[in-house]
C-alpha cells in the first residue's frame, strides 16, 4: 500500500521521500488562469499557497522524484469547467505531460472523455470529485479510460470492501489523513476561498460558518413548556457541531489501514496541498511508521489498533475523536 | 412548456393536479429513502389513470443501494417502458445503459455541478467578467460534453434555479433542459446531522450511523448574514428556496415544481 502525499514545490520532494512518501499529487497555478478566475480554482485549491508556480519547477520535481521511483500526479480536478476555460485546461495538461508527470487526476467526465481521445502517455485517475460510491460507477469511468479512482470520504470500510471486490481491474485510493469534509466533496457546490482572510465570512468554508439555526416545526409559544425548550435546545446542539470544531483538526483513518491492506487498496491519500512542509513531513512519517508496523510485524487487529491510537496521540497530542475519525466504525472495536 | 410536479413520497401525490402533465417521483439524496417497489407500483397506477408521463428520480448509491434501485428499474421497465429515469450516479447510468434500454436516462441536477452557494452573490460585481460567466454557465457549453451525452443517449439535463442566473445561450438545442423550482440543492452528506438529532448523547457522534428517519419530522433553517437567503437543512442535504422565475425561462422546455422539499 502506497502513501500518496501532497506536494507544493520541488524543494519538498527530498524531505517527503525521506519521511516515507511513495507517490505525490500536486497542482499548478499560472497568471493566465488567475487573472481571469481569481476566486475560481482550476484544481480544487484556492489561489495563494498550495500550487507549483511554473512548469519548469514541476519538471525538476518530477525528475527528482523519479530518482526514487516516486510518480507525481497532476491535478486538474475541478468539478466542472466551461467552454471558455477548456483551451487553458488542456494547455495545462499538455505542459504537465511534457514535464513528465505520471498521471492526471480529474473529476469531470467531460475532461476524461477529451483526454482519452488525446491518447496521452499518462494514467488518467478519477479523483474524489468523481463520486464513485459503487462498482458500477468505477466501471463507467474505467470504460472511459480511467485506471484508478479515489473513493469519496463518505464510505464505510465494508462499503469500500464491496466496491473493490467487485472492481478487480481498477486501482483504488482512499483518504487517510486531514480535511474530513463535512459534505460529499463531489456533490458540494459551495464555493471555497471567495476572498482572502480579511473577510472571514467569505474566506471560511461555508460548512463551518456560524449559523443561527431554527428548528421546524416549532411548538407554539402557548403550548410550549420547559420540556419542549430543553428538547429543542438539544436538537439544535448537534446542528452546530461543525462551527465548534475545525474539520482539519487532524482527522485520521489510520486504524483502518489494517482492513485496507486486506482489501487491496492501492494507495492512501494525505490531504494537505498548502500545508507547511513540517506538517506534511509529520503526516507522512506518522503513516509510514504505522504501515511499517503493519507490513513488517503482522500484528493482530487489536494490537494494531492499539499501536495506531497510541502513535496518533503521541504525534498529534490529541485523543481519537469520533467526529475526527474517517472510519468511525473502527472505534467500536476495543483497543 | 411542460409542467411536472415532484413528489418524494406516495402521500404527496395529492399535489399532482390537472396543471401537470408529468410526475417526478423518487429520491435524489439518500439511499435510505429510496421508495420500495410497492410504492412505485402505486405511483405507476396513478400516472396511468391520470394519463400523464412519468419520471423516476434516483440517488447516488452504495453497492447496497444500487441493488435496491436496480429492482425498481426492473419494475419500471416492465410496467411502464419509455419512462424517464433521472440518474445522479454514473453507476446507475451504467446499469441502465447495460440492462434497461427501454428506460430513458436523464442527467440529474447533482451531476450538473454548477456552483450554488448563495455567498457567490456577494462577489459577482467584484470579479472579472470571465469569472461571472463561469458561475452562470454549465459544462454543456463544451461541445465535446454535449457530443458525449448525446452519444450515450442522454438528451436531457436537470438544473436548479440559481440566484446568479443560468446562461444557456451556448448550450445548443439538441439537449433539453429542465428547471427545478423553488428548492435548489447546495450540498449533501452521508454524515447526516439530522440522524439522531433528538439524542443528546449523540451530539459528536458523526458518521454513517443508523437513523430513525428523523428527516421526516424535523427541518432546520440556517441563517448567516453573508448568505442572501436562509439555508434549509432537510435530512442530509442543504437547500435554498428561490421562487423568482428566471428571465430566460423560455430556454427550458420543462419546469419541475417541488411543492415540498424533496426529502
Amino acid at each position: 500500500m502506497k502513501i500518496l502525499s501532497p506536494l507544493d514545490s520541488k524543494e519538498e520532494v527530498g524531505e517527503l521521500i525521506q519521511a516515507g512518501a511513495d507517490e505525490f499529487f500536486c497542482g499548478l497555478l499560472e497568471e493566465t488562469w488567475h487573472r481571469k478566475y481569481p476566486v475560481i480554482s482550476i484544481n480544487r485549491r484556492p489561489a495563494g499557497k498550495g500550487h507549483f508556480r511554473t512548469f519548469a519547477d514541476l519538471k525538476e520535481a518530477v525528475s527528482m522524484a523519479k530518482e526514487h521511483n516516486a510518480p507525481i500526479y497532476f491535478t486538474v480536478n475541478e468539478h466542472y469547467y466551461i467552454d471558455e476555460q477548456y483551451d487553458l485546461v488542456l494547455d495545462y495538461v499538455k505542459k504537465a505531460v511534457d514535464a513528465g508527470v505520471s498521471g492526471i487526476i480529474l473529476a469531470d467526465y467531460g475532461l476524461l472523455t477529451v483526454l482519452k481521445e488525446m491518447n496521452l502517455s499518462v494514467k488518467l485517475q478519477v479523483g474524489t470529485g468523481g463520486t464513485v460510491f459503487n462498482s458500477q460507477s468505477a466501471r463507467f469511468y474505467q470504460r472511459m479510460g480511467a485506471s484508478s479512482v479515489t473513493l469519496p470520504r463518505h464510505l464505510t470500510i465494508d462499503e469500500i470492501r464491496k466496491i473493490v471486490e467487485n472492481s478487480p481491474e481498477i486501482e483504488f485510493c482512499v483518504f487517510i489523513i486531514n480535511s474530513r469534509c463535512v459534505n460529499v466533496d463531489g456533490f458540494c457546490t459551495f464555493e471555497h476561498g471567495l476572498s482572502d482572510q480579511s473577510c472571514f465570512p467569505l474566506y471560511r468554508n461555508a460548512c463551518m460558518l456560524p449559523y443561527h439555526i431554527s428548528l421546524y416545526p416549532q411548538v407554539s409559544a402557548e403550548e410550549r413548556d420547559m420540556g419542549d425548550i430543553i428538547r429543542e435546545h438539544r436538537f439544535l446542539e448537534r446542528q452546530h457541531i461543525w462551527e465548534t470544531v475545525h474539520v482539519d483538526d487532524h482527522p485520521c483513518g489510520a486504524c483502518a489501514l489494517y482492513e485496507f491492506r486486506e482489501i487491496g487498496i492501492h494507495a492512501v491519500k494525505i490531504v494537505g496541498r498548502g500545508n507547511t512542509l513540517e506538517r506534511k513531513v509529520n503526516d507522512v512519517r506518522f503513516l509510514r511508521t504505522i504501515l511499517n508496523l503493519l507490513e513488517e510485524e503482522n500484528p493482530s487487529l487489536i494490537d494494531f489498533r492499539k499501536s495506531a491510537r497510541e502513535l496518533y496521540q503521541n504525534t498529534y497530542s490529541r485523543p481519537c475523536r469520533m467526529h475526527m475519525c474517517y472510519y468511525p466504525e473502527v472505534m467500536e472495536m476495543p483497543a | 412548456m411542460e409542467q411536472a410536479v415532484f413528489v418524494s413520497k406516495v402521500e404527496n401525490l395529492k399535489y399532482c393536479d390537472e396543471d401537470f402533465s408529468r410526475l417526478y417521483f423518487g429520491m435524489e439524496f439518500c439511499e435510505r429513502l429510496i421508495p420500495d417497489a410497492a410504492d412505485l407500483k402505486k405511483v405507476i397506477s396513478f400516472v396511468n389513470e391520470k394519463k400523464i408521463d412519468f419520471t423516476l428520480v434516483t440517488p447516488y448509491v452504495t453497492e447496497d443501494g444500487l441493488e435496491r434501485v436496480e429492482r425498481l428499474l426492473g419494475t419500471l421497465a416492465e410496467a411502464k417502458p419509455g419512462s424517464e429515469v433521472v440518474f445522479n450516479d454514473w453507476g446507475m447510468f451504467q446499469v441502465m445503459n447495460d440492462k434497461y434500454p427501454e428506460l430513458i436516462p436523464v442527467l440529474g441536477r447533482m451531476l450538473n455541478k454548477m456552483k450554488r452557494g448563495p455567498r457567490l452573490l456577494n462577489v459577482l460585481d467584484k470579479i472579472p467578467l470571465e469569472s461571472v460567466t463561469y458561475y452562470r454557465s454549465p459544462s454543456i457549453t463544451i461541445p465535446e460534453i454535449r457530443e458525449f451525452l448525446l452519444k450515450k443517449g442522454i438528451y436531457r439535463v436537470e438544473f436548479d434555479n440559481l440566484f446568479q442566473g443560468i446562461d444557456l445561450e451556448r448550450c445548443g438545442d439538441e439537449i433539453k433542459k429542465t428547471l427545478y423550482m423553488p428548492f435548489a440543492y447546495i450540498t449533501t452528506t452521508r454524515l447526516c446531522l439530522t440522524a439522531l438529532c433528538d439524542r443528546p448523547d449523540k451530539v459528536k457522534e458523526v458518521g454513517i450511523t443508523p437513523c430513525g428517519h428523523e428527516c421526516q419530522r424535523y427541518t432546520f433553517y440556517l441563517k448567516n448574514p453573508i448568505m442572501i437567503t436562509n439555508l434549509i437543512r432537510k435530512g442530509n442535504t442543504i437547500f435554498f428556496c428561490n421562487e423568482e422565475i428566471p428571465d430566460n425561462l423560455r430556454m427550458f422546455d420543462r419546469v419541475v415544481i417541488e411543492p415540498e422539499i424533496p426529502i
